[in-house]
């Protein structure tokens, strides 16, 4: 069974003047069990409107979205449960402390009481936060609270964990506790979405990636699979001086350029080489980079 | 067995319990204040047999459950929403009508659990204050009259957007209500028409149940009254189950 099933979503909100406009428009995607999928997207593609719909926050206009076989629309109290979302703002009771706040959203979720205390100790530890048990979340710094965020997701132990931009605004230093802690979690065999517009990042960690735009699901698959289809019969080079005459055949992707292999891979190799001579800075015929990628298919 | 929702009610509990002063002594004080001019100024003075500073202190208990429980949810839910707190009830796996029992009884606690502590502070400078009149119809009256408040401040705090709406509510409808409610004078005293509207004043009912549970002495008949009690709960019940839903479920 599927942990994530979403089947031709569309998501439509009317601003105040009543024009619509299409936050997800037609998005569908499988997420196998076991995986760290990610969702990745430009500012306001649509990823967190997304989220919102899979946690049950938000009602598609069409289309329906199945988490471990249940639709999200009809048992939404029964989806909730098998899920944990980490949502990008940081939300919490600032009085409470740290172990009260985790005491009571856990038992939100049905946790029995006989077992939170060890469950908060045992997370907390994992987190780096059990020095701070009994300190005042509002006296946490902004890294702290983050990863407070995701121990409110997790206490539960849900089947499916989705962090929507877990490392937005934060150090290197605790990005990388927190990717550590997403990989843990998949290797104790927690399926993970998350989404990032870090695309470096979803390139270190994710097996499987979605890549959005508009609302538009633009491409899914495997990473590697993904890599491989957009690096084979190109070479990406590197110009010291940009303004000069290009070869024809070539594009332009980002900072990089883009020839496509006619021939074979020396023969055109030196056909560049030739043509651009000192004036090139680098050149491959490696796999393509996410970035690579995602500007390849938003047309910059 | 429904630990969620339990769960929801211990935190809004906790919620309160944290800011104690505020939430508690801050208007056991205000009864103070009141009992200490009425003190001094109706020294003497009667209501029937019943002085009138017995008057006025069990309509201020019932003002202060009113209040208190009004007040909690509401202002709960408001600070929710405008700090977004509201994302956690609506990602918990808590059905609607929990949520909104949720609230409504942790609302109920706060409102007994400040009666109970103002009547210990203060009911030693009451003449004539002995056990209650009707024990039973006294439990009744602070569980309903606090259940009562809780989920109409419930259903105002998923309704109210920001904090003017609030404030609007409490300045402009439920203080006069509460002020014109019998609680410093007894309704039957006010010239026609007033004396009848008062009647279809519905905390009238909470102040006269309470202070005929307390004293024996009733403006109405106390049956009317509670059955006005029992009816409008019915109708706040409805009405709160509405907004939670409206506000929780996916749009």
């Amino acid at each position: 069974m599927l942990p994530l099933k979403i089947n031709n979503v569309t998501k439509i909100f009317k601003n105040p003047k009543g024009q619509e406009f299409k936050a997800v428009d037609g998005v569908s995607l499988d997420i196998e069990p076991g995986k760290i999928y990610g969702l990745l997207g430009p500012n306001g593609a649509g990823k967190s409107t997304l989220i919102n719909m899979i946690g049950g926050l938000l009602l598609p206009n069409q289309g329906s979205i199945e988490l471990f076989g249940l639709d999200v629309a009809k048992e939404s109290s029964k989806t909730k449960q098998l899920i944990g979302v980490v949502p990008q703002e940081i939300v919490m009771e600032m009085a409470f402390t740290v172990e009260e706040v985790l005491y009571y959203f856990s038992g939100m979720y049905g946790v029995p009481r006989s077992e939170r205390k060890a469950r908060i100790k045992a997370v907390l530890e994992d987190l780096g936060l059990e020095d701070k048990t009994h300190e005042r979340a509002r006296n946490l710094s902004g890294g702290m609270k983050r990863r407070l965020m995701v121990a409110k997701a997790i206490l539960h132990r849900p089947k499916l964990v989705i962090l929507d931009e877990p490392t937005a605004g934060v150090d290197v230093s605790l990005r990388q506790k927190i990717w550590s802690l997403v990989q843990r979690l998949n290797a104790e065999g927690t399926t993970i979405l998350f989404t990032t517009h870090y695309l470096e990042e979803a390139e270190q960690l994710c097996e499987s990636i979605a890549l959005i735009n508009h609302g538009k699901l633009i491409k899914s698959g495997r990473l590697k699979d993904i890599q491989q289809e957009f690096s084979k019969n190109t070479i990406h080079f590197e110009l010291f001086d940009r303004t000069a005459a290009p070869l024809a055949g070539v594009s332009e992707v980002g900072v990089e350029y883009e020839y496509p292999i006619t021939a074979d891979l020396a023969t055109d190799m030196a056909k560049l080489t030739s043509h651009y001579n000192h004036n090139l800075k680098s050149i491959r015929s490696e796999a393509a980079s996410l970035e690579h990628i995602f500007l390849k298919l938003t047309n910059h | 067995m429904q630990t969620n929702m339990w769960a929801l009610y211990a935190r809004e509990v906790k919620r309160f319990q944290k800011i104690w002063i505020d939430t508690v002594f801050n208007p056991i004080v205000s009864i103070g204040l009141y009992l200490g001019v009425f003190g001094i100024v109706t020294s003497g003075r009667e209501i029937g047999s019943l002085p009138y500073l017995t008057f006025v202190y069990t309509g201020l208990l019932a003002m202060l459950i009113v209040n208190t429980s009004f007040s909690n949810p509401s202002f709960a839910l408001v600070i929710a929403r405008n700090l977004g707190n509201m994302i956690d009830i609506q990602l918990a796996p808590i059905p609607a009508w929990r949520i909104g029992v949720a609230y409504a009884f942790a609302a109920l606690t706060r409102g007994v659990t400040t009666v109970l502590i103002a009547v210990v502070g203060t009911v030693w400078f009451i003449p004539a204050m002995g056990i209650p009149a009707h024990p039973l119809a006294l439990v009744a009256a602070l569980f309903l009259t606090g259940l009562e408040f809780g989920m109409l401040g419930v259903a105002f705090g998923f309704l109210a957007k920001n904090f003017e709406a609030l404030t609007f509510m409490n300045t402009f409808v439920m203080q006069p209500m509460i002020f014109l409610a019998g609680v410093f004078y007894p309704v039957a005293t006010l010239p026609a028409p007033w004396n009848t509207v008062s009647l279809f004043n519905p905390i009238h009912h909470n102040v006269n149940f309470f202070r005929y549970a307390i004293t024996g002495y009733s403006d109405v008949n106390p049956l009317f009254s509670f059955l006005v009690i029992l009816g409008l709960s019915a109708v706040l019940f409805a009405v709160m189950q509405w907004t939670v839903v409206r506000n929780i479920k996916m749009k």
